[in-house]
């Protein structure tokens, strides 16, 4: 938990499409679109399922679970926001359903972080408003 | 049915602004510069022009009718583009679309950009670099410290490195290699040669890629005039024909499938090769589009001038030098000469198939010339082909 009056880095401003995901991370859940249709799962949340384009879908819980798919390392700063966190990791992580979505991988690192490393998500609560999706080795 | 339109259209005039650190002048100026020495090189005048497709910097609202006012134009067809490093060439398909479609005759295309001076404005919050405000993305990247153009090319290239072991020494042979092409252009924004220790030794910006892997923060403008073959013969240059053009746009986007190292540019420069009825082995020049030296290498796997994976050991075996086996970005391309968004890739090939650079700069017999373009949230591409002859 970060102090919400020391938090200076960006933070995710919801689209109405997205408002579901991110009240999902407040209360530590991982959610992701299903189609009732195809069963695909989707990233980012979306009205219509971009494989089958059934409207017809459910949020579900995913497990968490998934593996890098590609990372790098910020070692210049872009937001002054994360001027004492570099290097830090940033990734594309593939859930076990199929989506991949970016996030942090922390706990590990740079250094050692690999592609097809296995991590499992956690929640990262930045302010009183505002709860990231972030990821550590599993 | 398709008509076959290899050979019908040609790029009949060339001009650019001054590139690099210019400063002073705003994109679309630095545009109408290029575009009157376009128009000029062809021995035309703008009251011969009756098409205009143009891109600048994404902000500016229906851009070519900034560009038409600037360049006292009224036009029967024009537009605007919003594809990125892969709008260039697809203004030039667009050119030709038009052309054969009887909505106009004669086209002048181009991009400017001021984004050296941007970064250089005590105004600007560009710190971002090459990221416009409307391309930042308001979640799902800001909040995780994903800012800039650079990561996704970072990503893609470990995922690379994973597959295929590429080496980071693999890729300082490009680096260096177009300095070295740029160390003879002297319009160049950066002409000094570098050595491999300095590429092994440059900082950092986001791991797995440094700064000499990084294109260009520039300003500078460039256009083409594009009209029939027909009308060619009468005009004061020898025309460039625009043997094939190919697109490509993997609009799920650059993290779905294998996009990253599998790009766009397999299925576009097929169809570039296919309406040309060449192949990788009748290019005599590739002048690629190189924000990153990740992506060179890509393109040179998916244009097939090497073998999936080992675009690596290719650039590392002297491929892309003059007199190597496919010499490439031979002007400096967007990692020395200047960033302009594709647009000076496209000078470059017609300018080498006039075989009018002195011998150390010049492509030996060059006849056709591969140009490509890439860009959109990093999902779009597009191919260009030209000849010396029209068939």
């Amino acid at each position: 938990m970060t102090e919400a009056n020391t938090y200076n880095k960006p933070l995710p401003v919801p689209s109405p499409e997205t408002e579901a995901f991110w009240e999902g991370c407040k209360r530590h859940e991982l959610l992701i679109p299903r189609c009732d249709k195809c069963g695909s799962h989707w990233f980012p949340p979306s009205i219509l399922c971009p494989e089958c384009l059934s409207t017809e879908w459910q949020w579900v819980k995913a497990s968490g679970k998934g593996k890098v798919f590609a990372f790098g390392v910020y070692h210049r700063v872009y937001h002054q926001g994360f001027k004492e966190e570099v290097p830090y990791t940033v990734a594309v992580v593939e859930l076990e359903e199929g989506p991949r979505m970016v996030s942090n991988v922390t706990g590990i690192p740079p250094t050692d972080v690999k592609v097809d490393m296995p991590v499992e998500v956690y929640f990262d609560d930045v302010t009183p408003e505002a709860t990231l999706y972030k990821f550590k080795p599993a | 049915m398709t008509t076959n339109l290899s050979g019908k259209y040609a790029i009949v005039g060339v001009g650019q602004s001054a590139i690099g650190q210019v400063g002073g002048v705003s994109s679309t100026n630095l545009l109408a510069i290029a575009m009157k020495n376009a128009i000029e090189d062809a021995g035309l005048t703008n009251k011969d022009i009756d098409g205009l497709v143009s891109r600048g910097t994404d902000e500016i609202y229906c851009h070519h009718q900034k560009m038409g006012e600037l360049m006292g134009m009224n036009v029967s067809y024009s537009n605007s583009l919003d594809s990125g490093g892969a709008s260039q060439i697809m203004a030039i398909m667009l050119a030709c679309q038009a052309i054969e479609t009887g909505l106009c005759n004669t086209v002048v295309c181009g991009y400017g950009r001021d984004t050296w001076s941007r970064t250089r404005s005590p105004r600007s919050k560009m710190a971002v670099d090459m990221v416009s405000q409307s391309q930042l993305g308001l979640e799902f990247g800001p909040e995780f410290g994903i800012l800039g153009a650079p990561v996704d090319y970072a990503f893609a290239l470990s995922r690379h490195q994973a597959l295929y072991g590429t080496t980071k020494e693999q890729l300082g042979h490009i680096a260096v290699t177009l300095r070295k092409h740029a160390s003879k252009n002297p319009l160049a924004q950066m002409q000094t040669p570098i050595t491999m220790d300095d590429y092994a030794n440059a900082r950092w910006i986001v791991e797995p890629l440094n700064l000499l892997d990084c294109s260009l923060l520039s300003d500078g403008a460039g256009a083409v005039v594009v009209t029939t073959a027909e009308r060619a013969k009468d005009l004061k240059q020898p025309p460039a024909y625009i043997l094939g053009f190919g697109s490509h746009n993997n609009l799920r986007g650059w993290y779905h499938n294998d996009h990253m190292t599998n790009t766009a540019a397999i299925q576009s420069s097929q169809a570039a090769y296919r309406m040309a009825g060449l192949g990788p082995k009748d290019i005599d020049t590739a002048q690629l589009y190189d924000c990153f030296t990740y992506m060179l290498m890509a393109e040179l796997e998916d244009y097939g001038f090497c073998k999936k994976g080992e675009g690596g050991p290719f650039v590392a075996s002297g491929a892309l030098d003059l007199d190597g086996e496919i010499p490439t970005n031979t002007s400096g391309g967007q990692l020395s000469e200047a960033h302009v968004e594709g647009m000076l890739q496209i000078l470059e090939g017609a300018r080498q198939l006039r075989h009018q650079y002195p011998i150390e700069r010049q492509v030996p017999n060059a006849e056709v010339a591969l140009i490509s373009g890439h860009g959109g949230r990093t999902v779009c591409h597009s191919t260009l082909i030209l000849g010396r002859q029209p068939s």
